[in-house]
């Protein structure tokens, strides 16, 4: 027990100096992966919303295809899909104009299925008596959605729209394997140049962790927000 | 005011409404009671289209439809219902909005009428069911009867020539139940025409001008709220009254 911790290279564990070298180039990478999980949690939410809603809706035309969209998404790996995308889609003709933009449409298209299921849930969630209410005020579908439903439909999905948004920045990790120079990829350019594996991914690992503490407390922020009209305790 | 014809509802293999005939004349206040399972709540689902019936007539202020032969369009549903208000057992008051946010919504959205004009009414309706003062408070920092009063109030902002009501004493406390018996009653006097589904029999016989007594999907009796609610013809309706009385 003792000798397996006597055998451990402590010194080799983390190099301050590397760490703090090496920032710069890192934020260069993180620059990328924030425009990539920026604009994927826009459309991936804008996406999400549409195919939920399509999702309920009682015309199959509409419900069906978004039923066999949220099953393909939620059933591939986020990685296989974008390689269909980046080096499939070249092969009949369709090339992206960077890989960037391939990360981006792969990891939006992914996470919306993800978040159309959010948006089914959190929308079914607001009672039925809310919209007959409404329907008896003579509001029609989309009055009773856009002012009644999705304002109480947001205060439940924030949670878990926000634990996508942090699976989000994290999907976004997989872009480096189409060599999008992302965090991860900047850390490994790095960690192949220095040798120093563990420091650099320890780096990598801990700016990743601190955006998602900043998206956290976006988080909270909106959950006291969407919940000021509930009475305490 | 309203005529209903011949109206039958069917949930599935489950005859719930049975030829129903009945009108309310313009002024009138007409209580719907029986025991929970006659159709009484289905009955008044029907007269806002909540529950689309299967077959017979509603004519509704000068809307009429039919049933069971074409398929209703959105905008007969919407005349039908732009003539009625309802107030529901569980009030129904949207909670991501304050009191006069709840009651202006409808008037700004649907009527797309000036806010200022609509503020103002909303004041004095507000003052006559007795929540000025809470106006700028959440539904759910009110009372039960508090927040029945607000959805009467909600209802009236649309000024519907009928108010429906389905058991909105139900889920009160009792001694919350007067204070919203006594709103119902304000507006009994001042013409409102209403169509009540209460256990509240006290109070139906004072304030309704006739009372339907329902059983298994039919309407048994039907006449003068004090003569149905006291002394019944039919014995199904006794046994009933009976039974509340024994409570």
């Amino acid at each position: 027990m003792f000798e397996f911790f006597s055998e451990i290279k402590w010194e080799y564990l983390y190099d301050f100096d590397l760490a703090i070298d090496s920032i710069p180039f890192l934020l260069q990478g993180l620059r990328i992966t924030m425009i990539i999980a920026g604009f994927s949690m826009v459309f991936a939410l804008l996406i999400g919303i549409v195919v939920g809603i399509a999702r309920m809706s009682k015309l199959a035309i509409f419900r069906l295809p978004a039923k066999f969209y949220i099953s393909f998404m939620r059933g591939t790996p986020l990685l296989v899909f974008v390689f269909i995308l980046y080096y499939g889609l070249p092969v009949i003709g369709i090339e992206f104009s960077s890989a960037i933009v391939a990360a981006i449409v792969g990891v939006s298209l992914n996470f919306a299925a993800y978040l159309a299921e959010v948006v089914r849930s959190s929308i079914s969630s607001v009672p039925k008596g809310q919209w007959e209410a409404a329907e008896t005020l003579q509001m029609n579908y989309f009055q009773t959605l856009r002012r009644i439903v999705i304002p109480q439909a947001t205060r439940i999905a924030v949670p878990p729209i926000f634990n996508i948004f942090m699976d989000v920045l994290k999907g976004t990790s997989l872009a480096s394997v189409i060599t999008v120079q992302e965090l991860l990829y900047s850390g490994r350019l790095i960690a192949g140049r220095t040798y120093d594996s563990m420091t650099m991914y320890i780096t990598v690992a801990i700016i990743y962790w601190l955006v998602s503490v900043v998206i956290g407390t976006i988080q909270s922020k909106l959950e006291v927000r969407y919940n000021r009209y509930l009475a305490k305790g | 005011m309203i005529t209903v014809e011949n109206m039958k509802k069917t949930f599935g293999d489950q005859t719930v409404l049975e030829s129903i005939n009945f009108n309310v004349n313009k002024g009138e206040v007409v209580c719907l009671v029986g025991a929970s399972g006659s159709g009484k709540t289905t009955l008044l689902r029907c007269l806002n289209l909540l529950e689309k019936p299967n077959e017979g007539k509603l004519k509704i202020g000068s809307k009429q439809v039919e049933f069971g032969k074409t398929k209703l369009t959105k905008k007969d549903i919407e005349e039908i219902r732009q003539y009625s208000g309802m107030v529901f057992q569980g009030f129904h008051l949207f909670p991501h909005m304050t009191l006069m946010e709840n009651i202006i919504e409808a008037p700004l959205t649907v009527k797309k009428r000036d806010k200022k004009v609509v503020m103002e009414e909303a004041n004095e309706i507000l003052q006559k069911v007795g929540l000025v003062e809470h106006k700028d408070k959440y539904p759910d920092a009110l009372s039960g009867g508090q927040q029945q009063r607000a959805a009467i109030a909600r209802s009236l902002m649309m000024h519907p020539e009928v108010l429906l009501f389905d058991e909105p004493t139900s889920a009160l406390d009792p001694q919350l139940v007067r204070e919203v018996l006594k709103v119902i009653e304000n507006l009994a006097k001042e013409g409102q025409t209403m169509v009540i589904v209460t256990h509240e029999m006290n109070f139906a016989r004072r304030i309704a001008n006739r009372a339907l007594f329902m059983d298994e999907g039919y309407i048994l009796e039907e006449g003068p709220a004090e003569k149905v609610l006291t002394d019944p013809r039919e014995a199904r309706t006794r046994e009933f009254l009976a039974l509340l009385e024994d409570e």
